[in-house]
């Protein structure tokens, strides 16, 4: 055994042990609240059983019966948002690493081969899904294993979101792969961009169609100076730090603008790029951050600085960004759309802080012009009914395009939601 | 109160094949090697209809006994063996057989058989006197049970005429009262379930074979005492401060169960109903492979419910196939020629080897061998032990109490002569 090797069956028998060992502290409660916490309810005590009897592959079936993007979710997913934050074991002493045992059995699955499935019996009808991100992913699985025939289009390879800009460093190339390569088996695969002109044929072709391209377009900060070299749209960044053509941070003072879990990973993802310092701005306070507390830690973590009550009111420079005025908020008792608190300017508060990038990351809109077809929601997503069915007959919508930025498991659950609304719609 | 649960609902569409694993014991056709034993699990048609409809291939309803025997039950009956902060890694009861009536168990059997026709019903029935064993064997065919098993072996209270002794722990009376059961029988098999607690299990299996009973079930629970509480001195589980004999059963007399099967598939050609100490899908291959031909399950079932049946069948289908079996039949035995005598056993200069890139330096194993081997596990500055191959004699003790699971022994000259 060379030493590598010998490293590798260590950490192979290490990890058997630890999720073995996790496993056996999981309580096996009735109608276990973690599952009713999961979006995708995975029956966790059952494929934690699996995990405690030594039976992996089942363990791992039983996780992809129910989520899709087990190894994306595996990896990603906000767990002490869901299953750990409800765990009973959290009342004796501390929750069940569930996530860390569900990427055990998605991994364990993946290294020593994976089940065989039910051969597809296309029987059904015509089913065609726009847009591959984990919503339009979870929807074809379920649609396909209803029996009916899914052609799915994006212009760029299957992943959507996790493709695109959940960094690196959060979710490996890989992990991403052997979810899509499993999934690949159940619809074709169209890599093309749709157009208005195509998403009229498309849709005239099949018996119902499921929407989910996701969001794309980065809001414009409203500000004067926006325009200035070295501003940078959140996307546009997340994007390229996960090509080759990754943007130097080396060395730049780096602001982030707007308190979302994305401004989190783009400011991991500058201090990771070498910026000397991350400082993100959000208009209101701690409580109303819409994030994932564990994101939150680590971004604090690693040393980025987070200015709470404070707006950018200005981007100075010359042709660069150079500065960034700031304004501090107060919050008022006026509630807006989202239920939070509205920050209010407070006078003679401005103070300027020095930057060589601006990142915007202040929320995004939908990008596709076909949607001027639906109706809307007054926050710009499209609007949909129980089942997901949007304004137009037959058409149904998930994701991003509906609930604005949400998280992987949270588009695995309306994709599911929408493949019953879909399935009852094409079997009237 | 709520009604169902998610094990009683199907949500989600399966995508993997359900693996057939049915396979034919006793002229009887078994959907899988897995069946709920004489419990209370099985004492009630609610509960019977909730296993089978998650897919429990048959079921031994709680035993029952003729009209006149009343049972008196005393309460609390359960206790736990709590091992190292896990509760019920054996438990114990006091509880004696079924409060129903016979009319009620024949109800049951009739019900069931008529709703689950693929279902395999096993009635299981104690008696005294021969007319009572034949009346009970039936009327309990007659209405439609699969098989009978007789316990010749309920540690926990005494119905037979023999008080303080177990019918399956003298050979002649278990010869005898099993023709009268077999006797009683026209067409459908019976089954003695038989006590570990004898001198010789063999000579028990020979004394059924020679019955013409077709099967055992082996075995009943252990008996046993659960615990004293020090500062009462009332045993547990403890009744106003009084307590008497518990079976023990759960995983804590699985290994128990493995002797007892083995030695009498060993010996005796006789079909065995494995059970005592199963709890998941290896449990029920460990109990195959020495010569069980279908296992029964119970205190798995009394603490975390039916549901435990999806994973038998995942985890036994995964297994036939990682192993290349066709039917759950092609496990049946295929441990026995592994267990020999003592002096069958091969004798090899063997020595522990320690893992010194996987040890964790809690020096455990020095411990264990200074105290409890042979002194042959030496301290080292750097807290990795070191063997010493001169005085280490290879016994194994340090592999098992390593947590790291770093130690191993490793053969050194193979083929010795004593």
């Amino acid at each position: 055994m060379t030493q590598e090797n010998a490293r590798s069956s260590i950490e192979q028998t290490s990890s058997l042990r630890y999720a073995r060992t996790e496993a056996e502290r999981c309580l096996q409660c009735f109608d276990a609240p973690c599952t009713s916490s999961c979006p995708a309810h995975i029956d966790i005590p059952g494929f934690i059983w699996m995990i405690r009897s030594g039976n992996f592959s089942g363990a791992a079936e039983r996780v992809k019966t129910a989520n899709a993007l087990a190894n994306v979710c595996g990896k990603v997913c906000p767990q002490e948002e869901f299953c750990q934050s409800v765990c009973t074991r959290g009342k004796q002493d501390s929750p069940i690493a569930i996530r860390e045992l569900h990427w055990f059995a998605t991994q364990r699955e993946r290294h020593h081969g994976y089940s065989p499935v039910h051969p597809s019996t296309v029987n059904g009808k015509n089913v065609a899904v726009i847009g591959a991100g984990p919503a339009g992913l979870a929807c074809a699985f379920e649609l396909a294993k209803y029996g009916h025939r899914v052609d799915v289009f994006d212009r760029t390879r299957p992943g959507g979101v996790p493709r695109l800009s959940i960094p690196e460093f959060r979710l490996s190339q890989d992990a991403l792969e052997s979810d899509i390569e499993f999934l690949s088996r159940f619809f074709q695969f169209h890599q093309e961009e749709v157009d208005s002109r195509r998403f009229r044929e498309i849709t005239s072709g099949c018996s119902a169609t499921f929407l989910a391209v996701g969001l794309g377009i980065d809001k414009p900060l409203p500000i004067p100076g926006s325009a200035l070299t070295g501003v940078i749209p959140v996307l546009k960044f997340l994007e390229s730090a996960k090509t080759a053509a990754a943007p130097g941070m080396s060395g730049q003072k780096v602001i982030i603008v707007g308190g979302g879990n994305v401004s989190l990973d783009a400011a991991a993802t500058a201090r990771r790029g070498g910026a000397v310092s991350v400082q993100l701005l959000y208009r209101r306070s701690e409580q109303e951050m819409r994030v994932w507390k564990g994101e939150l830690n680590e971004a604090r973590r690693q040393g980025v600085e987070i200015l709470f009550q404070t707006r950018p009111s200005e981007i100075t420079g010359k042709t660069r960004v150079e500065a960034v005025r700031c304004r501090r908020t107060c919050l008022s008792d006026h509630l807006d759309a989202s239920g939070r608190r509205t920050p209010v300017d407070i006078e003679d508060s401005d103070f300027t802080l020095e930057a060589g990038t601006v990142i915007v990351a202040i929320g995004q809109n939908p990008a596709a012009e076909f949607l001027s077809l639906f109706d809307r929601t007054p926050a710009g997503y499209l609007r949909v009914n129980e089942e997901m069915g949007t304004s137009v007959p037959g058409i149904f919508a998930g994701g991003d395009l509906v609930g604005g930025e949400g998280t992987v498991v949270q588009s695995v659950a309306q994709g599911k939601r929408a493949s019953r609304g879909i399935h009852a719609y094409v079997s009237r | 109160m709520i009604e169902g649960g998610p094990d009683v609902k199907q949500s989600e569409i399966e995508i993997y094949p359900l693996r057939d694993l049915s396979y034919e014991i006793l002229n009887l056709r078994l959907e899988n090697p897995f069946i709920l034993a004489a419990a209370p699990s099985t004492d009630n048609l609610e509960m019977v209809r909730r296993a089978f409809s998650m897919g429990w291939a048959g079921a031994i309803l709680k035993t029952t006994s003729v009209e006149g025997n009343r049972v008196d039950l005393a309460y609390p009956m359960m206790t736990s063996l709590t091992h190292e902060g896990k509760s019920l890694f054996g438990m114990g009861n006091i509880d004696l057989i079924s409060e129903h009536h016979i009319d009620r168990v024949e109800y049951n059997v009739r019900t069931l058989k008529k709703e689950f026709p693929e279902k395999m019903v096993g009635a299981s029935i104690m008696a005294g006197k021969k007319d009572d064993w034949q009346r009970l064997v039936e009327r309990l065919e007659q209405a439609g049970a699969d098989l009978i098993e007789c316990s010749f072996s309920c540690p926990q209270g005494n119905i037979g005429e023999d008080p303080g002794k177990m019918l399956a722990q003298s050979v002649a009376a278990t010869e005898i009262t099993a023709r009268w059961v077999k006797e009683a029988s026209r067409h459908i098999p019976v089954s003695i379930k038989i006590t570990p607690h004898v001198t010789d299990i063999v000579e028990v299996a020979r004394a059924v074979k020679r019955s013409g009973c077709d099967a055992l079930t082996a075995s009943n629970s252990l008996q046993a005492l659960m615990g004293v509480d020090i500062r009462t001195f009332a045993p547990s589980p403890q009744l106003d401060g009084k307590s008497t004999y518990s079976g023990l059963t759960g995983p804590a007399i699985k290994p128990v169960t493995l002797r007892t099967i083995a030695e009498i598939a060993r010996n005796v050609d006789i079909p065995v109903l494995g059970t005592g100490g199963a709890s998941i899908w290896s449990d029920a291959v460990e109990f195959m492979a020495v010569g069980a031909v279908a296992v029964e399950f119970c205190t798995v079932v009394m603490h975390y419910g039916f549901r435990v049946i999806d994973d038998l069948r995942s985890g036994m289908a995964h297994y036939l196939e990682e192993m290349g079996f066709a039917t759950p039949m092609d496990i049946v035995g295929r441990a026995l020629p592994h267990i020999v005598p003592h002096d069958d056993l091969p004798r090899r200069k063997i020595r522990s080897h320690i893992n010194d890139a996987a040890c964790i330096q809690c020096e455990l194993c020095y411990l264990a061998c200074r105290d409890g081997g042979h002194m042959a596990i030496d301290r080292t500055p750097g807290r990795v032990p070191h063997v010493d191959w001169e005085r280490c004699t290879g016994c194994g003790l340090c592999e098992y109490v390593c947590p790291e699971e770093c130690i191993s022994m490793e053969v050194v000259e193979q083929g010795l002569s004593v």
